[in-house]
């Protein structure tokens, strides 16, 4: 065989393969949106889904018990009837009584009642199935330490049943927005082994779409459920997920145009698809995830020797004038001006600034100023006794290992800025990068002193996690204050939402002041979309939260099958 | 038979390993919207809280009826993973070793008999090109170059996205498509590998005193080089093709991320990072059971290209 037959041979199946596409027939692709993922759904079940891309597509096929939106203007979550008609709450707040939509049906003809709402509640509420939504039936009624079905919900009739709620909150509607299951399906399902019920790969759901294909780490694809009234069809005929992994491979199937949308865009890719990429638009979303220093601020050693019973000062991050310190010393401007450019801004709590209502808008973000943090690391007893550049107390040089997760570019980065910056007032800091997983664990466990970790906000405000009880895995940094703990009470328990602004606010200046961790920025994540595709109303509750709204605008600009 | 103690260790020191391994697999998944008790509910329900010597006899019960047990990342059983997954890699790297091996056997071929002439040159060198570029690189720079400027094939994925709705045929070719541009990265840069030791080989034999016999005989040069010649030229190449086995089921981790090609490869790093032990125990045994089946294979085409070695 000689190379030209190669050459040749390589030729043939090229042109074989291009022969396939022949002109005339209607194009599929018209009314079809392909949505780019970076990893598979998990699973389409919702009570054992755990991963955002999943719930992005169980979203369009489950019905929603409400319609929300999130209100940008106020910062608030705004309810209004999904599968829900009407809601009113009795017995001071504590029951919520709802009346369901009539004549909803599920994919296979059977209606959809109270009776499969409450056992989805159950569902979720079971330990043995260990849904991540379990959280949203805290607040109702249990007894012996387990969640009572029974005694929190109430069946009236087919469309009306009550919620009983052990206290009132301002989170209770938000609880209440769980997507039911049809109860037929998964009567019998064995509940350890829910998440592997084959009955999760077939969904039956009364949402606008419905599952037509799932080829597992490859695509999902959804059609027009066109029974549905919860809201209603689809406009489009099919949403295509297609799993592509690798970054720079998806970003040249959205500038190919066989690809609609996709999430995230690097702000790095920003120019140039603005310069050379008219036919796609560039949506940012408002900042719901940050990045932050986690400094722990109780002794590890003593803690973990103690059976997290005894909780003493860090050695080094314990004095609040020292966290202080740390964050005048970072020059967080020039990692944000660096790293996201205009997608990003400057954190001062973990108060996403989407809630606006909630927001302490008198406090100021520290600024960059070395000369005050070596100020206070002399007030805090720091100084340089033997002369070698590194500050020392009582014999202990200040030096740390600073963590973050390995192949996080941005991250590195900001190691190796927070190294720099801090080695001016006379800080060492070793960096290391960690596997996720190692890192996630160890943060988890309480294990580093010093680590570059994130953070992603729900839709509603509950820092109950992060600043609450020590041992919460949520509050990584082991940060604990009474009035905190009063505060949060306060807020938690709090009738109406609007009445817990100022609790949250106090919070919020407590933080602020106390520092446990360096808040450096909150991300505005980037969204790509083919202008082809119309309607998208990308907002902060997910991408494809108005899917059932999408059509295809400008059918020239269709894409080949 | 004496495999079946040796894929037993290797199976059980891979499940040892990986459990000691730090990082828990159910805390990849906590964020703001989950439940902070959820990782402890989930690591009861999938008996992650069980003593290590006891999860291994466990699993070693299941291993023993067949049952490989759940993906934790992906809530499906690993036997079904792994149907879904062993046909995506073979598809392509059967296809890549048919090319690397074709194409390495006939540049080798070509360039041994043009030895020291311009064509063996050029081959050299375009051999040495290709074989230094990385992978990841050359992929991405085929999706650029080939798909998104000259928009010629598909940049990623095994199919369209509406292939189902073709007929057989369409689908088959839309598979091809898809192909060829991973199979080239894969196929084309080992061929370049592969040709280099044919040439080599070729090399010697040529110079050996039976080939010198052949031509003195009158033999044609076809019959010189086609029967003498090349049966043992290609016993290295047999070598290598045995240890190419593996990659079979092994997958191709860099072509398959670049591409989006669901294989083996990609599963087992996914596996991996994901700390989804049922999986990455699963993935060894494959590989483990290919590398037995490549030796053995190997070990039945020697005897068969070379007529000296008889096995007893």
């Amino acid at each position: 065989m000689s190379p030209r037959f190669l050459i040749f041979a390589i030729a043939c199946c090229i042109l074989l393969v291009s022969c396939g596409k022949g002109p005339g027939k209607k194009d599929p692709m018209s009314e079809t949106a392909v949505v780019a993922l970076s990893g598979d759904a998990d699973n389409l079940n919702p009570v054992v889904s755990n991963s955002t891309t999943a719930s992005e597509i169980w979203a369009n096929i489950y019905p929603t018990m409400f319609d929300v939106s999130f209100d940008l203007r106020e910062g608030k979550l705004k309810f209004n009837p999904g599968l829900v008609q009407s809601w009113s709450f009795e017995n001071q707040g504590r029951d919520v009584v709802l009346i369901l939509r009539k004549g909803v049906r599920w994919e296979d003809g059977m209606p959809v009642t109270t009776e499969d709402v409450k056992f989805s509640y159950e569902l979720y509420g079971d330990t043995e199935v260990a849904s991540p939504r379990r959280n949203y039936v805290e607040s109702m009624i249990f007894t012996n330490n387990k969640f009572d079905v029974d005694k929190s919900i109430k069946i009236i009739d087919d469309t009306t049943m009550v919620f009983h709620f052990a206290k009132t909150y301002p989170l209770q509607l938000f609880h209440l927005n769980l997507p039911p299951v049809p109860k037929h399906v998964f009567r019998n399902a064995d509940r350890r082994t829910l998440r592997t019920n084959p009955a999760n790969d077939r969904p039956i759901g009364a949402g606008p779409f419905k599952l037509e294909q799932w080829v597992r780490q490859q695509q999902v694809v959804l059609s027009r459920n066109s029974k549905s009234v919860l809201p209603s069809p689809a406009k489009l005929e099919r949403t295509v997920f297609r799993v592509i992994t690798e970054p720079t491979t998806r970003l040249t199937e959205l500038k190919k145009g066989t690809v609609d949308l996709m999430q995230p865009i690097y702000p790095d890719d920003v120019e140039d698809l603005q310069t050379n990429n008219p036919d796609i638009k560039l949506v940012t979303l408002p900042p719901r995830a940050y990045d932050y220093i986690g400094w722990m601020n109780i002794d590890t050693e003593e803690y973990h020797r103690s059976n997290k019973r005894i909780i003493r000062p860090h050695p080094l991050f314990g004095d609040r004038r020292v966290r202080q310190a740390l964050t005048y010393a970072i020059d967080r401007r020039a990692i944000l001006r660096e790293k996201l450019k205009a997608y990003g801004e400057l954190a001062v709590t973990d108060f996403s600034p989407i809630f606006r209502w909630a927001i302490n808008k008198g406090l100021v973000p520290y600024p960059y100023d070395p000369e005050k943090a070596r100020q206070l690391l002399r007030s805090a007893g720091w100084t340089d006794s033997d002369g070698d550049g590194i500050l020392d107390k009582a014999g202990r040089n200040f030096e740390f290992t600073l963590y973050y997760n390995v192949s996080n570019k941005r991250r590195e980065y900001v190691a190796t800025v927070v190294q720099e910056n801090l080695k001016h007032v006379g800080i060492r800091v070793n960096v290391q990068a960690v596997e996720n997983t190692v890192l996630f664990q160890n943060i988890d466990e309480k294990r580093y002193d010093a680590f570059i970790g994130g953070f992603s906000v729900g839709l509603a405000i509950d820092p109950s996690d992060r600043w609450g009880d020590v041992s919460s895995s949520f509050n990584t940094v082991g940060f604990q204050n009474t009035r905190v703990g009063e505060l949060l009470k306060l807020g938690l328990h709090a009738r109406d939402e609007r009445d817990a602004g100022p609790f949250w606010m106090e919070i919020q200046s407590i933080i602020h002041q106390e520092q446990p961790c360096t808040f450096l920025y909150w991300i505005k994540d980037i969204v790509g979309v083919n202008r082809r595709l119309k309607n998208t109303n990308i907002n902060t509750l997910g991408v494809t939260d108005d899917m059932h709204e999408w059509y295809i605008g400008d059918p020239r600009a269709a894409m080949s099958p | 038979m004496s495999a079946v103690p040796l894929l037993f260790g290797l199976l059980t020191f891979t499940f040892f390993i990986i459990h000691l391994t730090p990082g828990d697999p159910v805390l990849l998944y906590i964020s703001g919207d989950i439940d902070p008790q959820y990782a402890a509910n989930l690591r009861a329900t999938l008996g992650l809280n069980d003593p290590l010597p006891i999860q291994y006899v466990k699993w070693l019960k299941s291993m023993l009826v067949g049952d490989m047990g759940v993906s934790f990342s992906m809530h499906d059983e690993v036997v079904n993973i792994l149907a879904r997954t062993i046909p995506n890699t073979l598809i392509l790297t059967t296809s890549a070793l048919i090319v690397n091996f074709a194409i390495g056997i006939a540049l080798g071929m070509a360039a041994a008999l043009r030895r020291g002439k311009t064509t063996d040159y050029i081959m050299n060198v375009v051999a040495l090109f290709i074989y230094s570029m990385p992978e990841f690189w050359l992929g991405l720079m085929l999706i650029l170059g080939v798909s998104l400027h000259l928009d010629w094939l598909p940049a990623s994925g095994m199919h369209s996205p509406l292939a189902l709705y073709l007929p057989p045929f369409e689908y088959f070719l839309d598979l091809l498509e898809h192909m060829i541009l991973p199979v080239f990265v894969l196929g084309v840069a080992s061929a370049a590998a592969t040709g280099r030791y044919m040439r080599g080989s070729l090399l010697e034999v040529l110079g050996q005193d039976y080939i010198r016999t052949a031509r003195a005989k009158g033999l044609s040069e076809t019959i010189v080089i086609g029967k003498h010649a090349m049966r043992n030229a290609l016993i290295p190449i047999i070598t290598l093709f045995g240890l190419s086995l593996p990659f079979l089921l092994g997958g191709a981790v860099i072509v398959e991320t670049v591409f989006s090609w669901p294989g083996m490869g990609k599963l087992t790093i996914d596996a991996i990072f994901a700390r989804d032990y049922p999986v990455i125990i699963a993935c060894t045994l494959v590989s483990g059971v290919m590398v037995i089946i490549g030796n053995l294979l190997a070990d039945i085409l020697y005897a068969i290209v070379d007529p000296r070695i008889r096995y007893v």
